[in-house]
């Protein structure tokens, strides 16, 4: 079975700016692809190109085989998309709109659909121009899954969801992951990326700069070593790969890439009273490839 | 104080294009009207002719009101023009509607407010904003009079006659903006009452009840008498009702949430499941109210045309049809009349063309389109069937406008076939699908400044027609202008080539607009 999605040097560029610059993904059949960046490192212009709305300036993208650009609704029968920004037929209700955006598509599982309506709590008598944003985006997210696509493509579709309704969110890709589609999550919600995604990709000013399983990105980053001694710390271990910053008076923490066994060794001798040593969280990963945090800059 | 100075400059912003078209339309319809009059009355003779003819002509003063003068270029102007206070209403209400409603409906209010800076300070300076763009709206119209060589004052009263309705109307989408909810309501309330303002002075102008024509905005306008005795005291009556509205709109805004209205819109309702089986039905769907409105504008001015054309006809002096000549039109008779009238139908499809185009990128803009186009939805055929949707809809308004004015005339007693009429109608057409095709492809080359593009293009067209038709300018640069390839059906036959060859232009325009548009990438924004 070809990929979900394939990139191949996929490039778009603006005038000027180069929003995008040789991508190359590739999400299988059932995998959830996590694909992170803050504003503007141009993931909407990567869903674009991978819906075919923008053409690129060098390279392709394909849909299960099929090319995004050349054969679009060919392609878009395997694909659902939530947009970012819910934008919906103001006078239509959600009921109207579910139905309309069923009918165009074709092949919604309608039992499914109802589920997904009392799962999300929408009032589909509604008129969409009274939605919240909130609400615009349960229609958008009801009408994709209920379509039972081979792909899900989704554009922050939780930004404007409450917590309960992030949960419902959660469960309803775990049930698509169950029945064998795969999801493009778009998103910078790292808790949400970590908790649902078996793979990710992180984006930078328009190039992937880090891709793998949440456990292959932990390995290449720096893990937190807190150390607590008996009394004032003393003065730090100069040693490779390991970056030491007081945390307290009698506190050190270690950022440490690769091994740990060199600190355990230089901290052998010290007054150590507590150890503690914890895996990277998804946001110091990303945080780390940002260089936001603490000033020090991104690979 | 800066707040209000930035909230103001931003309302005169908002509505640049609106504010600049009325004005450059003003100002060149004024001139033009100048111009007609020296050229198509040139001796005091024929001036007294065209007052013993037009003057006395009741059917005529349905647009234009009663004139007081039609022996100096100022009291012609001042007659002719009378139908400006009609969209300088307009104006107004749109203007009002723009500064208020949109910014509350779509949450950019809420923005401003949460500022230190209060309710009222922000509807003043709305306000202000309004008043600076009614002031260049004025300006165009006095320049466009005084082109007319007219005296400056009188020019300068004259174009403040014209605008007097503005305030008013500003006035009635204010308190529009207070009742209604969304934008739309508020336009359809605002203009409801430019109607009923319209029907008052039509009835006052027309029938022996000409005291009511105290009691419409439009009706002072006349009373201000520019040019043939002026009275200027009645600038009393626009200013008290417009502060009169204006405070009770304050006071209303000041009593009610933000971003609601007096009279709540229906925010629920049972599905209604019908055209929703592909996106040119919902385009139907969503287009429909608005494409009532205009048959229900375009049939009623059909009908006034019938009605009108019998008593033109018969009323009419050598040297207005030698006028009406001049602009290519032999009107010695109510079919004469109507061939000519038609011509205002063409100008209407065309420009409905382009408001559809209009709609069209705002769906692109917003971007619902990329929601569509996400579906298993070609793009090319989106494109394509929404331009055949287009041109339905204006075949259906070009029959209309030959069947009601057909009934109209009839009821006057005019001897007139059905056939011709609808075929007057059909006659709309051609030029309609002509701009539709060129719009299209502005659309799919340029996506951002399309509908603008297209608006350019039947707006030059149709003043190059009007102005070089009175001008006496060389007959190919007249050839230039498709409107002069429009036969005036039904005083003169239809003329077959020029229909095809406007048709095909059309056709292969919007055939290319479509292979560009399916190329090339949506545009956002």
């Amino acid at each position: 079975m070809p990929s979900a999605i394939l990139t191949d040097g996929l490039t778009k560029r603006y005038g000027e700016t180069l929003a995008l610059d040789h991508l190359d993904l590739d999400v299988r059949p059932g995998e959830v692809y996590g694909y992170l960046g803050p504003n503007g490192a141009g993931k909407t212009t990567t869903i674009r190109l991978l819906l075919g709305l923008h053409t690129p300036t060098a390279g392709r993208a394909e849909l299960f085989g099929i090319d995004a650009w050349r054969d679009p609704v060919a392609a878009h029968r395997h694909v659902a998309y939530v947009a970012g920004e819910p934008y919906l037929w103001p006078s239509l209700t959600s009921a109207e709109t579910l139905e309309f955006l069923a009918r165009v598509r074709g092949g919604t599982d309608v039992a499914y659909r109802d589920a997904l309506v009392d799962r999300f709590q929408l009032d589909t008598s509604k008129k969409v121009r009274a939605l919240s944003k909130g609400n615009r985006q349960k229609v958008q997210l009801i009408a994709a899954f209920a379509a039972r696509p081979d792909l899900l493509i989704l554009d922050e579709p939780t930004s404007g969801l409450d917590p309960l309704m992030e949960v419902a969110f959660r469960d309803t890709v775990h049930e698509a992951k169950d029945r064998g589609q795969s999801v493009f999550l778009s998103s910078h919600i790292l808790s949400e990326v970590e908790a649902l995604c078996d793979r990710v990709g992180i984006l930078r000013e328009g190039k992937l700069v880090e891709q793998g399983t949440l456990a292959e990105l932990r390995h290449l980053s720096a893990q937190t070593v807190e150390v607590t001694f008996d009394g004032a710390a003393p003065p730090p271990p100069e040693l490779p790969g390991v970056r030491a910053m007081k945390a307290g008076d009698n506190t050190l923490r270690f950022e440490v890439s690769g091994p740990v066994a060199p600190l355990i060794t230089a901290l052998a001798d010290q007054p150590v009273v507590a150890l503690q040593s914890r895996e990277p969280s998804l946001e110091e990963i990303f945080l780390h490839h940002y260089g936001t945090a603490n000033g020090h800059g991104g690979s | 104080m800066a707040a209000a100075e930035a909230i103001a400059r931003r309302t005169l912003r908002d509505s640049r294009t609106r504010t600049l078209s009325f004005a450059l339309l003003f100002l060149f319809g004024a001139a033009a009207q100048g111009a007609t009059y020296r050229s198509a009355y040139p001796t005091l003779e024929d001036r007294l002719r065209l007052a013993r003819s037009f003057g006395s002509n009741e059917a005529v003063r349905l647009l234009y009101g009663v004139p007081h003068d039609l022996l100096t270029v100022g009291g012609w102007m001042s007659w002719r023009l009378g139908a400006i206070p009609i969209f300088a209403g307009l104006w107004g209400v749109l203007a009002a509607v723009r500064a208020l409603r949109a910014e509350e409906e779509s949450g950019r209010m809420e923005l401003v407010l949460a500022n230190p800076v209060a309710r009222g300070t922000v509807f003043r300076a709305a306000l202000a904003g309004i008043a600076a763009g009614a002031l260049i709206v004025w300006l165009g119209l006095f320049v466009g009079i005084l082109a007319g060589r007219a005296s400056a004052g009188g020019s300068a009263y004259l174009a403040l006659a014209i605008m007097s309705p503005v305030p008013v109307f500003v006035g009635v989408g204010a308190l529009a903006c207070q009742l209604a909810p969304t934008r739309r309501m508020a336009t359809t309330i605002g203009s409801g009452a430019l109607v009923a303002a319209l029907v008052l002075r039509m009835v006052a102008d027309t029938s022996s009840a000409g005291w009511l024509r105290w009691l419409t905005p439009l009706g002072w306008a006349e009373e201000l008498r520019p040019f043939t005795g002026a009275q200027p005291l009645v600038l009393l009556l626009p200013a008290a009702a417009s502060v009169l509205l204006l405070v009770a709109s304050a006071w209303l805004a000041r009593r009610r949430d933000i971003g609601d209205g007096l009279l709540s819109a229906r925010e629920s309702a049972p599905p209604r499941l019908h055209l929703l089986s592909s996106p040119t039905a919902l385009a139907l769907r969503t287009l429909t109210g608005g494409v009532i409105a205009w048959l229900i504008g375009i049939a009623a001015t059909a009908v006034l045309m019938g009605v009108v054309s019998n008593s033109v006809a018969s009323g009419l002096s050598e040297s207005v049809q030698r006028q009406l000549e001049k602009l290519g039109a032999a009107a010695t008779s109510a079919s004469g009349y109507l061939g000519f009238a038609f011509l205002f139908f063409v100008l209407a499809l065309s420009l409905f063309a382009c408001f559809q185009l209009g709609a069209m990128r705002e769906e692109e803009a917003d971007q619902r389109l990329e929601t569509l186009l996400a579906l298993p939805v070609r793009r090319a055929r989106w494109f394509a069937e929404r331009l055949l949707l287009i041109a339905g809809l204006a075949g259906t308004l070009a029959l209309a406008a030959g069947v009601f004015a057909w009934a109209g005339a009839v009821s006057q007693g005019v001897d007139l076939s059905f056939g011709r009429m609808v075929e007057a109608g059909a006659n709309c057409l051609p030029l309609t699908v002509l701009f539709l095709g060129l719009g299209a492809l502005a659309l799919a080359l340029a996506p951002r400044a399309g509908p603008a593009i297209a608006y350019a293009i039947v707006g030059v067209a149709f003043l190059w027609e009007t102005i070089g038709g009175v001008a006496n300018a060389p007959r190919w640069t007249l050839d230039l202008s498709p409107f002069h390839h429009v036969g005036l059906v039904p005083a003169e036959p239809f003329q077959a080539t020029g229909a095809l060859v406007m048709v095909a232009i059309g056709a292969v325009a919007a055939l290319a607009a479509t292979w560009a548009f399916d190329r090339r990438d949506l545009v956002a924004g």
